[in-house]
């Protein structure tokens, strides 16, 4: 196992009165998340926006300090680390976004944008340079592409060159966070494949944070499904696909529009929209929306529930009728 | 012009005049939307499929001008038309909705003012008529309880119910065509699936043609009758939506699906992707402007550009290959 995160809960305070002074409740936007991955195993994280899936990944990296909760990485304790060794845990796991060019300072040459980390870590011009030569061909840019600008690049382009910064510095673990959902349709695959290329070849391992269900299926080994700050069901890909059990996963995949015209399917009946995490409904988060709700369901806070073989949901229901 | 087509374009050019210089983001775009039907337009991002939209209503920007083309709507063409003649047009009997409902709506004004104005505008209501009307709108979007969202500010709502406010307030004064630019991108797949259902639904009650720009095939496949292609400001393919899907004509149709990950049959370890990075509009490919990124690409490609061939029944496609 390289990574475990425990009970993680990130919590907003809602500040109110004139001077905001206040506190008068919180954002539960982590609200008590536990998983782990495998060494080169890749770990995606699904749901809708404000679910969470973000925030669980810059917790992961502490980018964020956790309101509770615990991360272990490789074996370091990473919520204890001081800010020194915090740095030097930091270099093995690194971070892709989903908008790679606003996140570059535009004055900056690619060379020296992919170098920037090894800079900061200490390394020297020569080491930089020869590395920076190392990675353009790794993501698919030529050599000459160095001493250009971010803003002669297109979208795709600029996030092979976030990738190539993330992984100057030889990291274990990256977070990837929605790396393809700004990109257009057909520059998408290109770096899905770059993405689980360069997996192969170095055994990294990912948590893949993704709204869409069609590429998560695609680079996942597994799926933990996220509603309001919750992981609700959790399982190898293959059984999240064919088997879902809980109500919301179901929602989930029978809402992905179709592959082809009159492609057969049941339509899951999705209602409302998703509860606010200002205000967690009481009992199951999800009862507001679901179909099946139960009266048990109002009022106790379900667990996950394991089916055996990973397989975990967290509904009354599923746990009931097995 | 096709009989029962509502809205025919017919070889529209637009050009835009900027600081790097000039050039066309829509060229020579011919189609036709049929009364009571879906044309789906497919897209990325510069293939000029926002562009051509904002020609029809006659809305777009001082930088850019229509070089040449029609757009026969109800008997008249919308080019020719008076500013005057088109606000009536606009609203009344075009309705547009698009990606983004907060860039829309007024933040400072509650749903209801918003919903009751064109009511009175365009149809001459008296206020408590527009009011009950524009209720039934609300009701009609499946609003849950419409009395109480007349008095609320759009940054009180959901991106989902900021979306349904923008498709009541569209077809307050039931229009014949509706123009959907992206109107489910901004949304989570669950609120998106209910939105594409409301669209349809709405639809065939009201006898309405719709135009629906997206760049997402699955939406295209969920909802549209016909789909025209858009790449680099040219229509590449047109066809029914069933024929597309099954034999798609231009390679770039083709890559687009092949490239799409499945999401029940068996996935490939490497996703066919399409090479190469969309054109840049200031810089065109000679010939077919796909040849850099096709896979089939020969000589010819180079140095001529092809024009819409028959592949099938009312399905064309932009390709050397097939055979004029």
């Amino acid at each position: 196992m390289l990574i475990r995160a425990d009970n993680l809960v990130k919590h907003y305070p809602i500040l109110s009165g004139i001077f905001g002074r206040k506190v008068s409740g919180a954002v539960r936007a982590v609200d008590g998340v536990s998983f782990s991955i495998e060494r080169g195993e890749t770990l995606a994280l699904v749901g809708e926006s404000g679910c969470g899936k973000s925030t669980t990944g810059r917790l992961l990296t502490r980018l964020i300090e956790p309101t509770k909760g615990t991360v272990r990485f490789d074996n370091i304790e990473i919520s204890e680390l001081g800010p020194e060794a915090l740095r030097a845990a930091r270099r093995r796991m690194q971070l892709v976004f989903q908008d790679a060019g606003s996140s570059f300072n535009p004055r900056m040459t690619v060379a020296s944008l992919i170098a920037e980390p090894m800079h900061l870590a200490g390394a020297s011009a020569a080491d930089c340079r020869a590395r920076v030569q190392e990675l353009l061909p790794l993501v698919g840019l030529a050599a000459e592409h160095a001493e250009r600008y971010p803003h002669e690049f297109s979208g795709g382009q600029r996030q092979r060159i976030g990738i190539a910064r993330a992984l100057a510095l030889r990291p274990d673990f990256v977070v990837c966070d929605e790396p393809v959902s700004a990109l257009d349709v057909s520059v998408q695959a290109q770096v899905i494949n770059l993405l689980t290329g360069l997996q192969r070849e170095f055994g990294l391992t990912y948590l893949f944070i993704s709204h869409d269900l069609r590429v998560v299926r695609h680079v996942a080994d597994r799926v933990a499904v996220m509603y309001l700050g919750r992981i609700v069901e959790i399982a190898d890909k293959t059984t999240l696909y064919k088997s879902p059990q809980h109500p919301y996963t179901k929602a989930l995949l029978s809402a992905v529009p179709a592959h082809r015209p009159g492609a057969a399917r049941t339509r899951t009946e999705v209602v409302g929209e998703v509860a606010s995490a200002r205000a967690v409904p009481p009992g199951c988060r999800y009862h507001t929306r679901c179909p099946y709700a139960m009266a048990v369901c109002r009022t106790e806070d379900p667990e996950l529930f394991d089916l055996g073989g990973g397989h975990r949901s967290a509904c009354h229901l599923v746990r009931i009728t097995h | 012009m096709d009989e029962a087509a509502l809205l025919s374009v017919r070889d529209l050019t637009v050009a835009f005049e900027t600081r790097r210089g000039s050039f066309e983001a829509v060229r020579g775009v011919s189609f036709d939307v049929r009364a009571g039907k879906t044309l789906g337009v497919v897209g990325e991002s510069g293939s000029g499929k926002s562009v051509t939209a904002m020609a029809l209503m006659q809305l777009l920007p001082d930088s850019a001008q229509i070089m040449t083309g029609s757009v026969h709507f109800g008997g008249r063409d919308l080019c020719s038309l008076s500013e005057r003649d088109m606000l009536k047009v606009r609203g009344r009997e075009i309705a547009m909705v698009f990606q983004d409902p907060m860039a829309s709506l007024n933040p400072i004004l509650t749903v209801g003012h918003q919903l009751m104005e064109p009511l009175r505008l365009h149809m001459g209501l008296g206020k408590k008529e527009a009011r009950a009307r524009a209720e039934e709108l609300l009701a009609l979007v499946r609003i849950p309880s419409p009395a109480q969202i007349m008095r609320a500010y759009p940054h009180e709502l959901s991106g989902g119910m900021r979306q349904r406010v923008m498709i009541a307030m569209a077809l307050s004064c039931g229009p014949k065509l509706l123009i959907a630019d992206e109107p489910t991108t901004a949304l989570d797949v669950t609120t998106q699936a209910q939105i594409l259902e409301l669209l349809r639904d709405l639809q065939e009650r009201l006898h309405m043609s719709v135009l629906l720009i997206t760049h997402d095939l699955g939406v295209v496949a969920e909802f549209a009758d016909e789909v025209m292609v858009m790449y680099a400001g040219q229509a590449v393919e047109r066809s029914p939506v069933a024929a597309l899907f099954d034999k798609p004509g231009h390679p770039y149709t083709e890559g687009l699906l092949r490239s799409m990950p499945p999401l029940e049959d068996e996935d490939p370890e490497t996703l066919p992707a399409i090479e190469g990075n969309v054109a840049s509009p200031f810089d065109l490919p000679s010939g077919c402007a796909f040849h850099p990124r096709c896979p089939y690409a020969w000589d010819d490609c180079r140095k001529q550009t092809p024009m819409l061939a028959p592949l099938g029944r009312d399905h064309d496609a932009a390709c050397l290959r097939v055979p004029c």
